[in-house]
């Protein structure tokens, strides 16, 4: 091919070509004769298209690759390349394989062999002398026919371009969705999965592989605001639907997600499929409550300012009144009696509104802080529900230490661990609670140790991470997440560590948070036997 | 002739609120303890009171119309810088530093947890009334 000069790196569609440009086919005349090319040029002159004239094979070849030629009129017998020797070059590359030629010879029956050899494509002969009707008519027919199959390729190509723009479009979509960080979804009417993005497999904790093809709302034990019944009417009768559900991820946490419906019918009007866009709103609705919380904390901050002044002032003065009467000297032991009985009950309710209405406000020094009365304290306050619970309580309080600090971070501290303990509890078991000696290696000297354990729920180890994270909680929005966070906080500005271990075998489950104070601490060894205690519940 | 050491008298108390039945009662309980107590209703009645008589410490009410407990107790430990102050109320506020009061008790501790307070910080101001 390329001894012929038939380079096909010259590509046709880079190259310039004014005829092309104007859309006219260009017929391409080839004889030694210049008499004849000229009568050509005058028969085909009716024709719409552009003749352009070559004296030798070589020469029109020159011009096929220069021009997008319609159809190639050759004479047979010229000297040099002949015109079979032409169309043979011609057919040899596969740009011009398609190309019209007509021949035109004086009929010889050996021509007429070789023509019919060339019968596959598109390859006629005109006999001599030329017929100008015939010339014309055969030209015509094979410049309409180059013409159709430019129009077919040029459709072709638009049709390839849309679709790989169609197809660049789909994929971007489908970038999208999968950077989307919100959950997006598509099921069936039946309630099956079909497809699923990155931000669902996130946000939910299974991959595509697993949950495609499964009920979507049994797997995240979906809990609906309203029944669900009314879901599917709203979204039959509008195509829409949206709302907040609780639902629950792979490794157990409860969520809320604001979630979006729609549904799409199929292409004769039934319904086919829901599309589904959740969002997870868990954190957000923590952190309102948590802020109404304080809110409200702040509101009953301020009623109980006015109730500890409006009550504590008159409850003073009973109190110092049944001390007076108690040991008044002209009481028989009867009315003496009732008098302690009084005021002893009156010294309970003072007790419970210093401990529920007025909190101390911390004092600016530290003081030392007995561990086991805060412990106490705690646990006088949950009394009730350790009761309720029917809680088995085992006080372990080896050694009598305080800690310098600040007793109503402490009490936060240990209110956070019990409270969680007693929680994790619903149907009873036993918690413990010890306090013992510690030696610390690194700093060669003792601190305390305060160990909270109990046999409830445990903890699943894929939360152990966030567990003092600030609004991480297992009890959905139902706790602030922020217990433990402070609890570590406070923790720490005593130098100290908080840590914890949850057990789990085939029966029980034990979990226990462990307190360290390594420093400002005073310790007294306590007798083991008055120590140790068990209250059941 | 000079005043009797503090151990071989009764201490003087200055009691100080603006509800008169509490401000009675507490007054008697602290008799009981074995206190001498002087009884005013209002701040400027304790100021009156403290350059007319021998007192040993002051236990005033926090809330009180017109000048409140903590600003009493300023202005006697600006007079009387060596004169024990205690704060005595019902509401959980701490007092601000400011009124360099030496304790700050709250009513709902009882009579007999009072006391006990007084007596401790009467111990610690060793200091005789009569320096006042």
């Amino acid at each position: 091919m390329s001894a012929n000069g038939l380079n096909p790196e010259m590509g046709h569609e880079k190259r310039e070509d004014p005829a092309r440009l104007q859309d006219k086919a260009n017929i391409l005349l080839v004889d030694d004769q210049p008499a004849k090319l000229l009568s050509y040029e005058v028969i085909l002159a009716g024709l719409d298209a552009n003749l352009i004239k070559a004296s030798s094979g070589t020469e029109a070849l020159e011009h096929l690759l220069k021009h997008d030629i319609a159809v190639v009129l050759a004479d047979v017998s010229m000297p040099g390349i002949t015109g079979f020797e032409l169309a043979d070059m011609i057919r040899e590359h596969p740009r011009f394989q398609k190309t019209a030629i007509l021949f035109i010879s004086a009929i010889h029956l050996s021509d007429m062999d070789r023509i019919k050899g060339y019968q596959r494509g598109a390859v006629d002969y005109i006999s001599v002398p030329v017929i100008p009707e015939v010339l014309r008519a055969k030209v015509s027919v094979f410049t309409e026919l180059h013409r159709k199959r430019r129009q077919l390729e040029a459709l072709n190509r638009e049709l390839e371009q849309r679709v790989a723009e169609r197809t660049e479009e789909l994929t971007e979509r489908a970038d999208l969705l999968e950077l989307a960080t919100d959950a997006i979804m598509v099921r069936d009417i039946d309630g099956k999965l079909r497809y699923w993005n990155s931000g669902a497999e996130t946000l939910y904790g299974w991959d595509r592989e697993t949950i495609v093809g499964q009920d979507l709302h049994k797997i995240l034990s979906t809990q609906f605001p309203v029944p669900f019944s009314e879901i599917e009417a709203c979204l039959f009768q509008t195509g829409r639907w949206e709302g907040n559900l609780v639902q629950r991820t792979r490794d157990g946490r409860e969520i809320v997600v604001a979630c979006r419906k729609a549904l799409r019918n199929d292409k004769v009007g039934a319904p086919a499929v829901i599309l589904e866009i959740s969002r997870d709103i868990t954190e957000r609705i923590r952190a309102e409550d948590a802020l109404r919380n304080a809110e409200k904390l702040a509101a009953m901050g301020r009623v109980a300012g006015i109730i500890a002044h409006e009550i504590n002032n008159p409850l003073e003065a009973i109190l110092n009144i049944f001390h007076l009467l108690r040991a008044h000297s002209s009481l028989d032991e009867e009315a003496m009696e009732y008098a302690r009985m009084a005021e002893h009950e009156l010294l309970r309710v003072a007790h419970i509104v210093k401990h529920t209405l007025s909190f101390y406000r911390e004092s600016q020094q530290p003081v030392p802080v007995s561990i086991a009365e805060v412990l106490d304290n705690v646990l006088e306050l949950q009394a009730r529900n350790l009761q309720m619970q029917g809680i088995t309580l085992e006080k372990r309080y080896l050694v009598d230490a305080a800690v310098q600090g600040f007793p109503g971070e402490l009490r936060q501290v240990f209110m956070n661990l019990i409270v969680n303990a007693i929680q994790a509890m619903p149907q009873g078991g036993r918690m413990r609670l010890t306090i013992r000696e510690q030696f610390n290696p690194e700093t060669q000297s003792s601190g305390i140790s305060v160990c909270v354990c109990d046999t409830g729920s445990g903890i699943n180890p894929t939360h152990a991470k966030q567990l003092f994270e600030p609004f991480f909680t297992t009890k959905s929005t139902k706790g602030t997440g922020l217990g433990l966070w402070i609890s570590k906080g406070i923790i720490q500005k005593y130098e100290g560590k908080i840590q914890f271990r949850s057990v789990h075998n085939e029966r029980t489950c034990v979990t226990c948070f462990r307190v360290l104070f390594p420093r400002n601490i005073s310790l007294k060894k306590s007798t083991a036997g008055a120590a140790l205690s068990t209250v059941s519940g | 002739m000079p005043p009797p050491a503090i151990d071989a008298r009764k201490a003087v108390i200055l009691c100080v609120d603006d509800e008169k039945v509490p401000l009675l009662v507490r007054s008697r309980v602290l008799e009981k303890a074995g206190h001498e107590v002087l009884s005013a209703n209002s701040a400027v009645e304790a100021l009156e009171l403290l350059q007319s008589h021998l007192v040993d410490l002051v236990l005033t009410d926090l809330l009180m119309p017109g000048m409140n407990g903590e600003e009493l107790a300023r202005e006697v430990k600006t007079r009387l810088p060596s004169m024990p102050v205690v704060l005595f109320s019902g509401v959980n506020q701490l007092p601000s530093e400011s009124s360099r009061a030496d304790l700050f008790v709250s009513k709902l501790e009882g009579p007999d947890y009072l006391c006990q307070k007084i007596a401790e910080i009467l111990g610690q101001f060793q200091s005789p009334a009569a320096d006042a």
